[in-house]
């Protein structure tokens, strides 16, 4: 080991040796970092978790076909012409199609219904997708976890696991959507995607109960590979008289995903900074007090030859090891407080989306770096007021 | 003062003012003094004499505006600070009034400080802490803290400290102002021990007559200039 090396040792040691006599100060810095990395945390896991949710609802391998020029459910609007061209079409669309030749898709529509929760009574808008026989079984990702899914033409709904669990909605119950009585028939797993967030229910009967007779918002289609998806596309774009857009389901979703996502992390990341900005002021302060508290404990080792690396080095590994202290805090409490909060936020087709909390290790890595970096800024300055101290300072000062 | 001898510290009009509150106040202007290898110098006077200046200069902690100042072969007038800091490291052992330990470390981790800017291993750094801490009358205390020593104790692991790089010249500032009458006469012997014996030159700092008869001689400095010499019997 170098002496360049040995020096710095000791004086990392006898710094952090020396903490107990800072106890309070010492503390509010590691709290305050703990409180900014904790806070970035929660904002960075509410982002991943709602785009965890609305990326898991997505398969590459489903194409969604939407008409009226939008690229959302809402609005959109494919006439039944379209519909009866694409299934006339011949030859290879790149789609699924069953045993008779015909394409496997699902006709679907989205209606926003009121739903009272049990805990508070309070109504919550949620979304009622209507789709044919199939729409299940073109999803990814979808088990159905207790009872069987909706009858054809019959007023059943299966529910998402998570909406039935936070509505109370077992198995049998009937719950009034609009203005008919509809039956619970099953629940569905989709992984904790945005689906778990729906109620399924059959296309005819969710038109008949809402008026929507002949409508058809999107055609989700099963792609016999997602690289087929181009070829869809092509065949779609020789239809005429109205826009439509292909995308795949992926796609769709990771756009609404990304653009809420977004917002989060554009709301959290100034908070988050902006708090930074104040912890590393408390860190500056912190360290400046702890330069004076070992004035003469430097002033001396520096007399006796130590050089003014060895100050800095210890004054700022101090600070890196308080702020480092508080980032593990605030990593752990973040941990503790917000992984698996659910929580729920207006999704696609302006219904209520359940998603949790994900505090993943990227999002420990980069709250843990902005806590470390309180460190690093706040505590360059005064290890460099540590190496200008006079060292005069040691030869009649009080030890 | 001259010595007629090849002096180890020697000084050649040296000046030394320093501004306070803008005006520059002068503590040496010219100051001679030469000091020959093994020689045991107390430097008194009174307060604002200039005895600090001359400590922190010889000390290589402070600089002459102009003037000579050289130590062994080293001309410190003409080193930056980290030449004097790496010069301080190797030739020169320093004793505080206050003794200066570093609380948080034993006895001998204290003692062991100025070894860490050698090239020595662990093994060869125990030993030579071992071997002061004998020498002070301390042995068998290694592990222990400073602050449940004694004052005269605790001096003697500054004295320990200032020693076991074995330089050729040891200064100390006010080394017995914090002990009482029977401590203080411990670390004096001790300090001629070390240059009777060990032919460490020391050129000491005090406010205490009794402290000065243990030194071979005593300079008087009053308003930045030396005034008398007198030399013990």
């Amino acid at each position: 080991m170098s002496t360049h090396s040995r020096q710095a040792l000791v004086m990392i040691r006898t710094n952090l040796s020396s903490l107990p006599r800072r106890l309070a100060i010492s503390t509010s810095m590691i709290l305050s970092v703990a409180l900014v990395v904790c806070v970035l945390a929660g904002f960075l896991a509410m982002a991943k978790g709602f785009e965890t949710a609305l990326n898991g609802a997505g398969s590459p391998a489903v194409a969604v076909i939407l008409g009226g020029g939008t690229n959302q459910e809402t609005g959109s609007d494919i006439p039944a012409s379209v519909i009866r061209t694409l299934d006339a079409m011949t030859g290879d669309l790149g789609v699924t199609r069953n045993a008779d030749g015909q394409l496997v898709a699902s006709r679907e529509i989205v209606v926003p219904v009121d739903v009272k929760q049990t805990t508070d009574g309070a109504a919550r808008t949620l979304a009622l997708r209507g789709m044919d026989a199939v729409g299940p079984s073109i999803r990814d990702r979808i088990e159905l976890s207790a009872g069987r899914f909706f009858a054809p033409g019959a007023r059943e709904i299966v529910v998402g696991d998570r909406l039935a669990n936070e509505f109370g909605l077992a198995v049998g119950d009937v719950i009034r959507l609009g203005a008919v009585d509809w039956t619970v028939a099953g629940h569905f797993s989709a992984q904790g995607s945005a689906f778990e967030s729906e109620m399924w229910a059959d296309l005819e009967a969710v038109r008949a109960a809402f008026d929507r007779q002949g409508q058809v918002q999107s055609l989700k289609l099963r792609l016999t590979d997602p690289v087929t998806l181009k070829l869809l596309q092509d065949k779609v774009t020789t239809i005429t008289g109205t826009p439509l857009v292909v995308l795949s389901e992926a796609d769709l979703y990771a756009a609404q995903s990304g653009r809420t996502a977004s917002l989060i992390r554009l709301f959290g990341w100034p908070l988050a900074l902006l708090m930074a900005v104040g912890a590393t002021a408390g860190a500056l302060n912190t360290m400046m007090s702890s330069v004076t508290d070992r004035t003469v404990e430097i002033a001396t080792v520096r007399a006796l030859g130590f050089g003014r690396l060895s100050a800095f080095l210890g004054t700022w590994v101090e600070a890196i090891v308080l702020a480092g202290a508080g980032g593990v805090l605030g990593l752990f409490a973040s941990w503790a407080i917000f992984n698996g909060w659910q929580a729920s936020t207006i999704g696609a087709n302006n219904t209520s989306m359940a998603f949790q909390l994900a505090v993943t290790p990227d999002v420990l890595v980069t709250s843990g770096l902005l806590g470390l970096a309180i460190g690093i800024l706040g505590g360059a300055l005064p290890a460099f007021a540590a190496t200008r101290l006079p060292l005069t300072a040691a030869l009649r000062a009080r030890g | 003062m001259t010595e007629n001898i090849a002096p180890y510290i020697a000084l050649s009009g040296v000046r030394r003012a320093y501004r306070i509150g803008g005006e520059m106040i002068s503590i040496f202007s010219g100051l001679d003094l030469t000091i020959p290898q093994g020689d045991f110098v107390a430097v008194m006077g009174p307060s604002g004499s200039g005895k600090s200046t001359l400590l922190n200069m010889l000390a290589g902690i402070d600089s002459p505006d102009s003037g000579t100042l050289r130590i062994g072969t080293s001309r410190l007038d003409q080193m930056g600070e980290a030449a004097r800091a790496a010069w301080r490291a190797h030739n020169m052992g320093i004793v505080f009034q206050f003794y200066n330990l570093l609380p948080m470390l034993s006895v001998a981790e204290n003692v062991e400080l100025p070894l860490l800017l050698k090239p020595l291993s662990r093994k060869e750094r125990r030993i030579r802490v071992d071997k002061v801490l004998d020498l002070v009358g301390l042995a068998g205390r290694a592990k222990q803290y400073p602050a449940l020593m004694s004052g005269g104790q605790q001096q003697r692991i500054g004295i320990a400290r200032a020693i076991v790089s074995d330089p050729g010249l040891l200064l100390c500032d006010e080394p017995t102002g914090d002990l009482d009458r029977k401590s203080a006469d411990e670390v004096l012997e001790m300090l001629r021990f070390l240059n009777r014996h060990l032919q460490k030159t020391i050129v000491m700092v005090t406010h205490d007559p009794q402290a000065a008869l243990y030194a071979r001689r005593t300079l008087h400095l009053d308003k930045g200039d030396f005034v008398e010499e007198k030399r013990a019997a």
